[in-house]
């Protein structure tokens, strides 16, 4: 039993983790309207630049991880100002495919300048806290309480600050809020910010909690996808939801099938929950 | 190296070929179409290999004559197409793009896990083929010819069956449902059939893909392949076989190209394998962007 609830435990912190891969991801898709395949490497731009600056430079991982998340904004500001904004016109399908080819450039560019290989963060190792025979480690802690802090900020941010109403405006209906004197441009690179900076924390945590090689990021778009079509490709909480349950399927199911099976896991209930509601838990219609 | 382009090109042409069917006619975004070459590959592989001996871990090797693994490639490609497309087809857009997917990860994963069907990671080696160096031929040649035509085959039936009254209602169901349904058309059928004849050819295409490399593993049956197979459709255009073909070949082109360059170092051969994800990468984009060749094609007909 207290085995049990031990995986369900990692499975929460699993859970947190892919919250906070793929709330950047389904805010691109709520307010510019398309599936960013390049999200998840934009996890290693921020991850090798943590790396980078905490290892061969032997900066301490406090300024290298908020370098890399700030860096990894600012990539994913400019990918989208010239790369997504001049095909907008063509639809999500478009820059859909689009985003392939984006996060083969991105992936590729990491790859040229790292090369293969496994790393690891300069950082004291894991002390593990104990209570009621389960144990859970500081980093760990670390991920369950940035997730929380960064839902509680972004849904603030969204419903309380200017930006944050006019991004919730255009994910709306973006011709009226158009013609409502909102600044598309503006709330446009707000939201490749905030994304793209999710990203840059998720990355820095990704380094943290595993060891780095040049593919993890693109490992971690299967569980983005998974997690945000569960969610239905909508809402902040359907994302915290559909994370936690993809997270805990995922390390709970150790229990009875090999570990090899984690990601299938994730998809298997993905396609499970589409079968029976084919938009998704709280999904809207699909855009085509 | 212009042989093997024409090798390659030829037969992921006809994964190229069926997509083009899938996506431009059929109006549905698969992205898994690794899983249906997996399933024709590994099915080939299955029924062509010797019983299992030794340290061999896969359960079922039946040992037959390579045309029966050929045959059994297409239709394994066929109902795991069925049973994939059945649940799925009335998912629409990015939804259905995000499933075909994920049933591609999980015939990966179960490849990987499951030993007792292609010995795991290991995959199974020494893949049975027709040899024709019996026959006093150079087997380059004759499977590029069998590549080849493989690939006419697949343009010229696509091509036949688009251009009977069957590709109008394909044409009508894409373009709109509603209507097609209201004049008492069946549109889900004709989804499931496109997608189900589609995935044949890339099932046999599977199959050669087995015989060529004489190797099927799980390493050869990533998402890179379906990644592979939309950026050629991109880069010809998606409108037409014809620049599905040509799209395919630029691509194989490039690589086999960038695979000729000689390395000093084992690190400048990552870094140049790199350049070339990234140079791909950026020809996608720009394609998309500007689709030179739809604008062409466009102007020829004007």
């Amino acid at each position: 039993m207290t085995l049990f609830a031990q995986f369900f435990l990692t499975g929460i912190v699993t859970g947190c983790f892919l919250i906070l891969a793929t709330i950047g991801f389904s805010f691109t898709r709520r307010v510019e309207g398309f599936l960013n395949i390049a999200h998840a490497e934009l996890l290693g731009v921020s991850a090798f630049t943590t790396w980078a600056l905490n290892k061969p430079l032997g900066w301490h991982i406090l300024p290298s991880a908020l370098v890399a998340i700030v860096l990894t904004a600012f990539v994913g500001l400019i990918i989208g100002r010239v790369v997504y904004d001049p095909i907008r016109k063509f639809g999500p399908s478009v820059m859909l495919i689009t985003s392939v080819g984006v996060a083969y450039v991105i992936g590729g560019t990491v790859d040229a300048l790292i090369g293969t290989g496994i790393r690891t963060l300069d950082i004291p190792l894991a002390s593990s806290i104990r209570f009621l025979g389960l144990r859970i480690t500081n980093y760990q802690l670390l991920v369950v309480v940035l997730a929380v802090v960064a839902c509680a900020s972004l849904a603030l941010f969204l419903n309380k600050s200017r930006t944050g109403l006019a991004i919730r405006a255009i994910s709306a209906n973006p011709e009226l809020a158009a013609s409502r004197g909102i600044d598309v441009r503006k709330t446009s690179r707000a939201t490749w910010l905030i994304s793209s900076g999710m990203a840059g924390i998720a990355g820095v945590m990704l380094g943290v909690i595993a060891t780095l090689s040049t593919d993890i990021a693109f490992h971690q778009i299967l569980y983005i996808l998974a997690v945000a079509i569960l969610a239905g490709l909508g809402s902040l909480y359907a994302v915290i939801l559909s994370g936690l349950i993809v997270g805990i399927a995922m390390d709970v199911s150790v229990f009875w099938i090999p570990a090899g099976y984690r990601p299938l896991i994730a998809f298997a209930v993905v396609i499970l929950v589409l079968l029976v509601r084919p938009q998704g838990l709280a999904g809207s219609a699909s855009s085509k | 190296m212009l042989m093997s382009t024409l090798m390659f090109g030829a037969m992921f042409s006809v994964l190229t070929i069926s997509l083009n069917l899938q996506y431009a006619r059929g109006g549905m975004i698969n992205f898994g179409t690794v899983a249906y070459f997996a399933a024709g590959a590994y099915a080939y592989a299955i029924f062509t290999q010797e019983p299992p001996s030794g340290l061999d871990q896969y359960a079922f090797g039946l040992n037959a004559p390579w045309w029966v693994g050929f045959i059994a490639a297409g239709l394994a490609a066929m109902i795991f197409a069925l049973v994939t497309g059945w649940p799925t087809l009335r998912l629409r857009g990015e939804y259905l793009a995000l499933t075909t997917f994920a049933f591609a990860e999980v015939l990966h994963s179960v490849l990987l896990n499951e030993r007792r069907i292609g010995n795991g990671s290991v995959g199974m080696a020494n893949v049975e083929r027709p040899d024709p160096t019996v026959l006093g031929l150079d087997d380059t040649l004759v499977y590029t010819l069998a590549a080849c035509a493989l690939m006419l085959a697949t343009a010229w039936i696509f091509r036949r069956l688009l251009a009977s009254p069957y590709g109008r209602l394909v044409d009508a169901t894409r373009d709109d449902e509603i209507a097609a349904e209201a004049v008492g058309k069946n549109t889900a059928r004709v989804r499931l059939q496109i997608f189900v004849i589609s995935a044949i050819p890339i099932g046999l295409a599977g199959a050669l893909y087995a015989m060529i490399t004489t190797l099927v593993a799980p390493a050869l049956f990533t998402a890179e392949v379906t990644f592979f197979v939309w950026i050629a459709l991109a880069l010809g255009g998606e409108r037409t076989i014809i620049g599905a073909i040509l799209g395919t070949m630029a691509l194989v082109f490039f690589q086999e190209a960038v695979r000729m360059i000689p390395f000093e170092t084992v690190r400048s051969a990552q870094i140049a394998a790199s350049v070339e994800e990234v140079i791909t990468g950026i020809l996608f984009i720009i394609v998309l962007r500007w689709q030179p060749w739809d604008r062409l094609s466009r102007k020829a007909q004007s």
